[in-house]
């Protein structure tokens, strides 16, 4: 008996289906983040030498899409893609949500989330050293991030926080 | 003494001197200092920049021009000397005779602090480059016990700068070829140990295998902590048992041992760890800030030594050489 597979986009339920629907707002919102620091400090983006061109797929655990950044200065952008896609890129990052803020944020250090095995890199490690050692000068927050006024700004960094802080409990206590 | 932290970068600095640090150390973005990382370091501008934001809050900025520079190549080294002493650098870290002799020439105002890559770990040696350059002080190899490093002291009049945490190195600094077998780069000559270029790292169902230059280096079981992938924190066959034959991938931490060396009389410590971060200076310099002043105020420094165990390599902590055990 042939099983008739119902197509993707017409499942019910499918958690990645709904993120993906709102992929359109997301992916403005986070490509108009990154062309902001782009315009604001264009010297950030020299850091990442040779990988100027390059693409980065960060994906959180447990989320069905990832996001595939590509920082490019004045070109840069944010695409919200299905977990399971495999395009082409210089390296995937993955972990736990709150650990890849704090790798966004750089209030966590990079070199212990990998030693404590926290975050899982792939792909071309001199890709990620650049890209890390680029969010580190950049000193973004999540005010950067959503384009917030600075009092907004404090309120959502504050957020950022706690997210982090209850990951960060919830892998102590896993 | 003096807390010496590392800067990768113009906001590692900031963070490092907002947490105590009384000086940090940084490099300029080329071959010419051992942490030549994709993405890392200052350029002219910014280290001009940072010089100044630095003295405006009592702190010292050392540059460290410390790799070897190469015969009939030299115009890197002696670029980033000038940069160095054109910015108001405090004092520069070399390792290479021929950086010294040119700085020492050009620059005899510039303050000269020979480079752990120099491995100068004998009174004899540590005179030869203080009389033939003037250098001021030295920082030593890893690989000196704190007696002998009180030893050390009393016979010589330069100053002595001592690690206290971070990454060890189970070579005498400045001699290790281990990464150049493997990638044909070294922290010597390219600034680089094991060259990310030149690392890959392989996860399935959990397994970590990293490797460098094609060579499996270890293999990691699930959940089990990391360490750095290089060769000599790799875990190698020998007689039918797998084990890290040369070094366990630990962090150097020294704390406890603070009120030893500074009744040694050693001037400064010193924290490595340029390529990690400012969320790692910032932990790492308030921590050792607030057991200096300890000792400051007479008290010990228990309190805060097991601050930091979080940050170390593979999740442990060694005195390393200070307390030769082995011996």
């Amino acid at each position: 008996m042939r099983t008739q597979h119902r197509p993707r986009a017409a499942r019910r339920g499918d958690p990645a289906q709904v993120l993906m629907t709102l992929r359109p707002p997301a992916e403005w919102l986070l490509t108009s983040a990154l062309r902001r620091v782009a315009q604001r400090r264009p010297e950030v983006f020299e850091r990442l030498g040779a990988f100027a061109d390059a693409a980065f797929v960060i994906a959180p655990d447990g989320w069905p899409v990832v996001f595939r950044l590509a920082p490019q200065g004045a070109s840069s952008g944010v695409q919200v893609r299905r977990r399971d896609d495999r395009s082409p890129c210089a390296a995937r990052i993955e972990g736990p949500l709150g650990a890849l803020l704090g790798l966004f944020d750089g209030s966590l250090d990079a070199d212990s989330a990998f030693f404590s095995r926290a975050i899982r890199v792939s792909g071309d490690i001199d890709a990620v050293m650049a890209l890390h050692n680029t969010l580190e000068a950049a000193e973004l927050s999540l005010a950067d991030l959503l384009g917030l006024p600075a009092t907004a700004g404090n309120a959502a960094n504050a957020a950022l926080r706690f997210v982090r802080q209850a990951a960060a409990a919830k892998a102590a206590w896993a | 003494m003096e807390l010496v932290c590392p800067a990768g970068s113009p906001a590692m600095l900031r963070a490092a001197i907002e947490a105590g640090a009384d000086s940090v150390y940084c490099g300029l973005r080329d071959e010419t200092n051992a942490r030549n990382f994709p993405g890392l370091n200052f350029s002219t501008a910014e280290l001009k920049a940072d010089v100044l934001w630095a003295h405006d809050r009592g702190a010292k900025v050392l540059v460290a021009i410390n790799t070897f520079a190469r015969a009939g190549e030299t115009d890197a080294w002696r670029a980033s000397v000038n940069s160095a002493a054109a910015a108001g650098a405090d004092a520069i870290i070399v390792a290479d005779l021929g950086v010294l002799a040119y700085a020492h020439a050009e620059h005899p105002d510039l303050r000269l602090h020979l480079s752990v890559q120099a491995a100068a770990g004998s009174p004899e040696a540590i005179a030869f480059y203080a009389g033939a350059y003037g250098v001021k002080r030295v920082v030593l190899p890893r690989v000196l016990s704190a007696p002998e490093i009180a030893a050390l002291v009393r016979e010589t009049d330069v100053e002595v700068e001592a690690f206290v945490y971070g990454g060890l190195c189970v070579m005498a600094e400045g001699r290790c070829a281990l990464s150049s077998y493997a990638t044909g780069k070294s922290p010597n000559l390219s600034g680089v140990c094991s060259p990310p270029e030149a690392v890959s790292l392989e996860e399935t169902d959990g397994l970590l295998t990293p490797r460098l230059g094609g060579f499996m280096i270890d293999q990691v079981a699930p959940g089990a902590a990391a360490g750095y992938p290089t060769l000599c924190k790799g875990r190698f066959e020998a007689e039918g048992a797998a084990s890290h034959l040369f070094e366990d991938p630990t962090s150097l931490n020294a704390m406890a041992l603070l009120a030893e060396l500074r009744t040694a009389g050693v001037r400064a410590v010193k924290i490595e760890g340029r390529q990690r971060g400012k969320a790692y200076v910032a932990r790492v310099a308030a921590a050792f800030r607030a057991a200096l002043d300890a000792l400051d105020r007479g008290e010990t420094t228990a309190p805060y030594e097991a601050r930091l165990t979080h940050l170390a390599e593979g999740g442990r902590e060694t005195a390393g050489a200070y307390r030769k055990t082995w011996r």
